[in-house]
């Protein structure tokens, strides 16, 4: 677990940095809507971008203004302060409004900040409907995405090639995939925190050696011992989260496990394959924008309900915590829906409004976690 | 007969409430201290004296509160929220809806028929709707909380506090007072401006049965007179013990029930 743990809790961590050493390329990218598969394709490194270790805000408040959510400032701060220098390409998304804006906030920062724009700086636009014209849409911006990969970076993304990533990626799915059983079991063997750990770690690590390590990692969860004393089953939902700290104060010194999530760092959608038959294009798209439901899109809402149900029922989830950081609209006002719905049925829920990272408020979100494990018990 | 104790250190105040057979016997109330521990080391000797009993005497110490985990002497911990649910039930049987002000934050929250929680909210903004705000504000004036307190009944024409935030209800403060403003004016701005705050949290939860106030703002009948004409209901009063104990008795109740759950524990 400490290989994922170190992998997790540094912006560049020494699997990075080795990538870099031996002279390969690493891009950083900001949603969930990117298929890393096209980079990994291309031999470069597709780094999931986090604003971790962030311990101030003078350049992510100067661009953005305060009403704004932190996770873009927070990356715009690390920017800022060189911390993503590693990198030789950023793709911007616009997952929201805030992410959208990071565009053009890094590219305005880079006129006061030198060097913390890089060259390939791209935006990689995403349909908020998955039907006919919207997946034609997205199709088409994957393949104009690996035409300006393939013009930068002098590299030749062919479809064995991609066929290739994909099976790769599936390894990876269908060991997650088995970490989802193992957590959802009664006597829970692993905490939330390890679990989140090694999902994130997805997303930063060259995929051969996650996958490797994941197997690893699997191997001795068989083998262990459920996790002590009688345990309070919890399922995190909501706006971005890739804070390791956050499931730390759910679990460390309480009675609960977080046994089930719905973050677009985790295990959303894991476990969902790709088929490496046909047009690999038309199969990333497909996976990504149509099984991807995130409140970001439009007349999803049945589903993604039914993705929280199926996950309550899947793991004997006790509670849910919907967590989402000060003005995200999309999942502030969607929370409020799912509580709704979800408290109907007789499921507590939790609403936690909070900042991002390291700028999140732990006394005050410690005494509501704490309260809320009371109240379930 | 056994005795049990809960203690709560908060962010302004720190309490303990030492009970026997249901009564309380003794109790305390200090400023809080830099460290929750001291404040914990120091209000319980301070309730001990009062009930004329020595720390051997306590079969069990529940602690709660924001130093919760600093206390040196409690067996268990349990949230503030719980403990006010349980302790406002002990206050007001009929209780079913609880608004607790707190030194650094406020809650709304509905109990059930046994003073368990069911659903609560707490202040996600800021310090305004805290008991820090009415600190802050008459720190400027240059009276006592209590004072402030009643400063609502002798007022005709309430100033009204643009901002919600603190800082700038402060400078607005300052403002009013060079402006020779009569301070019975202000001070019921003042507490009509935290009423508001509190009444969108008291709405958020929906209030349902008999709703009582806990949390050392209770006794600001300013406040809770405003909060009354905004939510339409009355706030009930209990007599029973200070509603700033609300969550100590809770504590201490805690306790209790713990003990009565070891065989040969309870009374």
């Amino acid at each position: 677990m400490h290989f994922f743990y170190d992998a997790v809790t540094r912006i560049e961590n020494h699997a990075i940095t080795r990538w870099k050493q031996s002279g390969k390329k690493v891009v950083g990218y900001t949603c969930s809507y990117v298929p890393p598969e096209i980079f990994h394709a291309a031999g470069i490194l597709p780094v999931r971008l986090r604003g971790i270790e962030t311990d101030g805000m003078e350049i992510g408040d100067a661009y953005f203004g305060p009403f704004i959510c932190s996770f873009p400032k927070c990356l715009l701060q690390q920017a800022g302060k060189g911390e993503f220098s590693f990198l030789d390409g950023v793709l911007i998304i616009p997952g929201c409004d805030a992410m959208r804006r990071l565009d053009e906030c890094w590219r305005k920062a880079g006129e006061d900040h030198q060097g913390i724009v890089p060259t390939w700086f791209e935006y990689f636009d995403v349909p908020h409907k998955s039907e006919v014209h919207g997946m034609n849409w997205f199709v088409q911006e994957i393949r104009n995405l690996i035409e300006r990969i393939e013009r930068q970076f002098g590299v030749s993304v062919t479809g064995t090639a991609l066929r290739e990533s994909i099976r790769e990626y599936n390894r990876g799915r269908r060991l997650l995939k088995t970490v989802e059983t193992l957590r959802a079991e009664k006597n829970v063997r692993v905490s939330g925190t390890d679990v989140f750990s090694a999902t994130i770690a997805g997303t930063v690590l060259p995929r051969e050696e996650y996958t490797r390590q994941l197997e690893k990692w699997l191997e001795d969860l068989s083998g262990r011992d459920p996790l002590e004393g009688e345990k309070k089953r919890l399922m995190v939902i909501g706006s971005i989260a890739d804070e390791i700290d956050l499931f730390q104060l759910i679990e460390n010194g309480t009675d609960a496990v977080v046994v089930a999530e719905n973050l677009c760092f985790g295990v959303r959608y894991e476990g969902n394959e790709i088929p490496v038959n046909g047009d690999p294009i038309l199969s990333l798209a497909r996976h990504y924008l149509e099984t991807s439901v995130c409140p970001r899109m439009f007349g999803k809402y049945k589903q993604r309900l039914a993705l929280l149900r199926e996950k309550i029922e899947r793991a004997g989830v006790e509670g849910v915590i919907l967590q989402n950081i000060r003005f995200c609209d999309l999942h502030g006002s969607e929370n409020g829906l799912f509580q709704r719905d979800l408290e109907a049925e007789g499921i507590p829920c939790l609403r936690l409004e909070r900042e991002y990272g390291p700028l999140k408020e732990t006394g005050r979100i410690k005494l509501r976690i704490d309260a809320f494990l009371e109240q379930i018990a | 007969m056994t005795i049990v104790a809960g203690c709560d250190v908060g962010s302004l105040t720190s309490k303990v409430v030492i009970m026997k057979s249901g009564r309380i016997v003794g109790s305390a109330i200090i400023k809080s201290r830099p460290k929750p521990k001291e404040s914990a080391e120091v209000v319980m000797q301070a309730a001990l004296d009062t009930a004329g009993l020595n720390m051997d005497d306590i079969a069990r110490c529940t602690g709660t509160g924001y130093g919760r985990e600093k206390i040196s002497f409690v067996r268990d911990i349990r949230s503030e929220i719980s403990c006010h649910g349980k302790g406002a039930r002990w206050l007001l049987p009929s209780v079913r809806t609880i608004i607790d002000i707190g030194g650094q934050d406020c809650k709304a929250m509905k109990v059930d028929g046994d003073g368990r929680v069911i659903h609560f909210v707490a202040n996600d903004k800021c310090a305004s709707g805290t008991g820090r705000f009415l600190e802050v504000m008459a720190g400027v004036l240059g009276i006592s909380i209590e004072e402030l307190g009643m400063f609502s009944t002798g007022s005709n024409a309430p100033v009204t506090l643009a901002s919600t935030c603190t800082v700038w209800a402060q400078a607005d403060v300052i403002k009013f007072i060079n402006s020779g403003v009569p301070f019975a004016d202000i001070g019921a701005g003042i507490n009509g401006a935290m009423a508001k705050r509190v009444a969108i949290l008291a709405n958020t939860v929906k209030p349902e049965g008999d709703i009582l106030m806990t949390g050392g703002v209770a006794k600001n009948t300013g406040v809770v007179n405003t909060l009354e004409k905004l939510l339409g209901r009355k706030i009930k009063k209990t007599r029973k013990a200070d509603p700033q104990m609300a969550g100590a008795i809770g504590a201490a109740l805690f306790s209790m029930e713990k003990l009565k759950n070891i065989p040969g524990g309870g009374e």
